[in-house]
């Protein structure tokens, strides 16, 4: 997937397959459009005014871009070497939570406590996804179903974290922390608009995992994807490369809970997540598992959702337009997953058969 | 006498490798038919080929006297010819009777007609004394049990040649003489059947005919009758002409290298695959195992390197004990192993070739710095061992799955090979490899033990063992039957390798 020769070739490899996905949705969209005696052109116009129409739309897309690129990239890091974490959001959850625990209770400075509370939103993603790292390494246990099954877990404890021991003193019962000070939520780069720093750090952090697949431990993760037999023969612990994965995966999750509460939300409250987790798998296979693709298909989601949200206070434009966009991406990333496995389980078996 | 399966001048070709050339094979009715050959000599090739998997590229069929063409398993069906793989293809959730009735019609219209199928599969599974109950759930029955109902199926669908493809691979002993018994009832019933084995015991137990295939080729028919022994089979399925040759220098050995003390461990299953092994290999020298497939090679050289735990004993390598070891240490330590799998074990198929050149040296600091991979030293790398090892290709980052099987071992032979190691370990290292790439690879290995490394050499191939052996070790049953010198004849090679041991055979 990353070349070590050119970024060109490499950019064509990871952004390429995403545009044309992209493409190949709002083209089949356009027909089904065109059979409902809509006009295209007036909806996608629309849907660009709603998602790019103003300074404050523009924000409230990137807001939305970065914890969707954070996670993605998390859960890029996994499905490459084939550990089908499905966690996000439990693990979003448990970031949010941690975050939102030191930032609530440590009364130290904000440029202590804004570091402090992303390390800690790190560790608790990584312990929800490394627990389901050490069950899948210890016992075969299918990752899919714990990770899956923890998102539950994680959702029900911050239910009751946030209606018991972290309830708001002052809040009157309503289910939430208190607000969080002024000093501990990351700072505004737009002024006018609810535009916070986390966008350059989630770039900061993508740019970081293009590093990551350079790096010796990326090779080893990539490898233990490729191909665990071999791993194993080359002296690689393969047990402990699926923990590592699993918790590097789930605390770049965390991280994205982490910018949740201390940029959007300033508290925690139910349902933190909002489904972030699903839309990031799509958008990490969409990126086909590259740091790249995956940023610029986490804009496009970001504006897709947000394009919806507006339109929805619109006339004439049928607002399911977006649901089925985004339905038709998915249709045409999976399509492009099973079409390649497809096309290498028959180059395989015909190699196989070769050989023997 | 009437024959069943007349197969003539079949030749089947895969990647313009001949699989099976000009080969034949005549089954006569009412009889077992053992078809011999080491793996890859083409024996499941031609059954596929008489089961309608495969077309031939030229060659006819006859059954019953009648020139066929099988283009599909539903024709040979319909010709009477039944087969059972080695890997069952059942659906584990359902009963017996729902597996046989798959793809069946039914004689009752839109509606299924269970329970007349369930009655004749009773019927016909009392008469072969197959002891089946139609009602059972596949995921109950035991592998034995799975295999009986892959043979009533064919029956059901009235098969008269019946091919079993190695039965008696997951079968214990004792299921191994049931399942005998029954393939004896289908033959006092007129029924013909083919039986693809590797196992000498096997096929002098129950066949009344033997073809053996090597290399894709016929090397012999015959009867087999009570003074068949061992011995005619085995000189029949290893051969006797020589392919290459080799100048091969009496060294002089160094010191030991590799010493392996009553070494035991365990296969996959649980059953013991290596029984009290002993040897040494010395610096210089070349240590070849000879044994048939599944004796305990594929455990011996797992457990020298650190990837399978041993059960009782010790490998000492330079006088350091490393059992218990990582593969990691293995590998530190000098051992290099150019493994039996290599699509499975020994590269990435999806990268490239200068990725697979350092997957187990990625981490040291030549090809990273700071925890990054440097690129240009890996590029540097690659192209230095292409060249020095002639790999041909189109540029370093050639996917290796895009080689062909030669370049392929090439690619593992510079990998290993230019980490300097003290042993070398290798499986079946030219298996499935042209004459030119089997030459290099042999070539390589001589250099390698000439520069004073150690070398473990196994091979289903007697040829390259007699040639580049210093010694030679047999494997039999996960015991070493006997190290005999570099002088040592096939015959005495192959009464050890089916077993006997003889008085005169002189053990060093």
């Amino acid at each position: 997937m990353l070349k070590e020769n050119g970024i060109v070739k490499g950019f064509c490899h990871s952004v390429l397959p995403a545009v044309v996905t992209i493409a190949l949705a709002f083209g089949v969209s356009a027909l089904l459009l065109l059979f409902s005696s809509h006009s295209p052109i007036e909806a996608f116009s629309t849907l660009l005014t709603s998602a790019f129409g103003s300074p404050s739309r523009i924000a409230e897309v990137l807001i939305k871009t970065a914890p969707l690129m954070v996670m993605a990239l998390g859960i890029s890091v996994a499905f490459k070497s084939q550990v089908w974490n499905i966690g996000g959001d439990g693990q979003f959850t448990l970031g949010a939570i941690f975050a939102a625990f030191v930032a609530l209770n440590l009364n130290l400075p904000g440029f202590i406590v804004l570091p402090v509370s992303f390390l800690a939103a790190f560790l608790g993603g990584a312990l929800w996804g490394g627990l389901a790292g050490y069950l899948r390494a210890k016992f075969n246990a299918n990752e899919v179903i714990t990770t899956l099954m923890l998102n539950y877990v994680a959702s029900y404890l911050l239910s009751w974290l946030i209606r018991y021991p972290m309830i708001d003193p002052d809040g009157h019962g309503f289910p939430q922390t208190s607000l969080l000070a002024q000093q501990y939520q990351l700072p505004i780069i737009l002024s006018g608009t609810r535009l916070h720093v986390g966008i350059l750090i989630a770039l900061m952090i993508v740019l970081l995992g293009y590093l990551f697949w350079r790096s010796s431990l990326g090779f080893r993760i990539d490898l233990v994807g490729e191909n665990e037999e071999a791993a194993k023969y080359c002296g690689i612990n393969v047990s402990k490369t699926i923990i590592l994965t699993m918790v590097i995966s789930a605390g770049l999750c965390g991280v994205a809970g982490w910018g949740e509460v201390v940029g959007v939300q300033y508290r925690l409250l139910d349902n933190i997540s909002s489904g972030y987790g699903n839309l990031a798998i799509v958008i990490a296979l969409l990126g086909n598992l590259n740091p790249f693709g995956i940023a610029v298909s986490s804009f496009f989601f970001a504006a897709l959702l947000v394009g919806g949200n507006t339109m929805q206070l619109m006339e004439g434009i049928p607002f399911s337009l977006i649901t089925v966009i985004q339905g038709l991406v998915i249709v045409f990333v999976i399509s492009r997953v099973v079409y390649t496995q497809w096309r290498d389980n028959v180059a395989n078996r015909h190699f196989n058969r070769g050989a023997r | 006498m009437d024959l069943a399966v007349e197969m003539r001048e079949i030749t089947k070709v895969f990647k313009k490798v001949a699989a099976n050339d000009k080969v034949n094979f005549n089954l006569k009715k009412g009889s077992i038919h053992g078809l011999l050959g080491e793996n890859g000599a083409g024996k499941t090739t031609l059954m596929n080929c008489l089961y309608g998997l495969y077309q031939p590229e030229s060659g006819k069929i006859f059954i019953n006297g009648k020139n066929v063409r099988i283009d599909s398993p539903q024709k040979a069906m319909s010709l009477g010819v039944g087969m059972v793989h080695q890997h069952f293809m059942l659906v584990r959730p359902m009963t017996v009777v729902e597996n046989i009735m798959l793809g069946l019609s039914s004689k009752r219209g839109p509606f299924l007609d269970t329970d007349r199928v369930e009655r004749e599969l009773l019927a016909l599974s009392k008469r072969f004394n197959l002891n089946l109950e139609p009602k059972a759930k596949i995921w109950q029955l035991s592998v034995g049990e799975q295999q009986r109902v892959e043979i009533l199926s064919a029956l059901y669908r009235g098969a008269e040649i019946l091919i079993l493809d190695e039965p008696t691979a997951v079968l214990t002993p004792n299921e191994a003489q049931e399942l005998f018994g029954i393939l004896r009832m289908m033959r006092n019933d007129g029924k013909s059947v083919i039986l693809i084995s590797h196992k000498l015991e096997e096929i002098l137990a129950i066949v009344d005919e033997v073809t053996v295939l090597r290399d894709g080729r016929l090397v012999g028919q015959a009867q087999v009758t009570a003074e068949t022994t061992k011995r005619d089979l085995t000189s029949m399925m290893v051969g006797r002409d020589v392919l290459f040759n080799f100048k091969h220098e009496t060294l002089k050995t160094g010191a030991t290298k590799l010493m392996v003390n009553h070494l035991g461990a365990r296969n996959d299953k649980g059953l013991p695959a290596l029984k009290e092994v002993s040897f040494s290999i010395s610096a210089g020298e070349i240590l070849g195992f000879a044994g048939v497939d599944g004796n305990g090679q594929k455990e011996l050289c797992e457990v020298l390197t650190g990837l399978r735990p041993t059960t009782s004993g010790e490998i000492c390598l330079n006088g350091k004990e490393l059992n218990r070891s990582s593969p990691k240490t293995f590998i530190n330590e000098g051992i290099a192993h150019i493994p039996e799998d290599r699509h499975k074990t020994g590269l990435a198929m999806n990268m490239g070739i200068a990725r697979n050149l350092i997957l187990k040296n990625f981490s040291q600091s030549g090809f990273s710095s700071r925890g990054l991979l440097n690129f240009r030293a890996i590029k540097k790398n690659a192209e230095r061992l292409m060249e020095e090892y002639a790999i041909k290709a189109n540029g370093v980052h050639t996917k290796v799955k895009d080689l062909s099987g030669g370049n392929q071992q090439k690619v593992i032979l510079a990998r290993e090979l230019s980490s300097k190691p003290e042993i070398i370990i290798a499986n079946q290292p030219t298996r499935g490899l042209d004459i030119g790439a089997t030459e290099y690879v042999r070539q390589k290995l001589l250099e390698e033990s000439a520069k004073g490394a150690g070398v473990l050499l196994i091979s289903a191939d007697l040829e390259e063992i007699l040639q580049l052996s210093d010694r030679i070790a047999v494997l039999y049953d996960g015991q070493i039957m006997g190290i005999l010198g570099r002088n040592a004849s096939v015959e005495e090679i192959g009464l050890l390798m089916a077993g006997v041991r003889t008085e005169e055979v002189e053990v060093c």
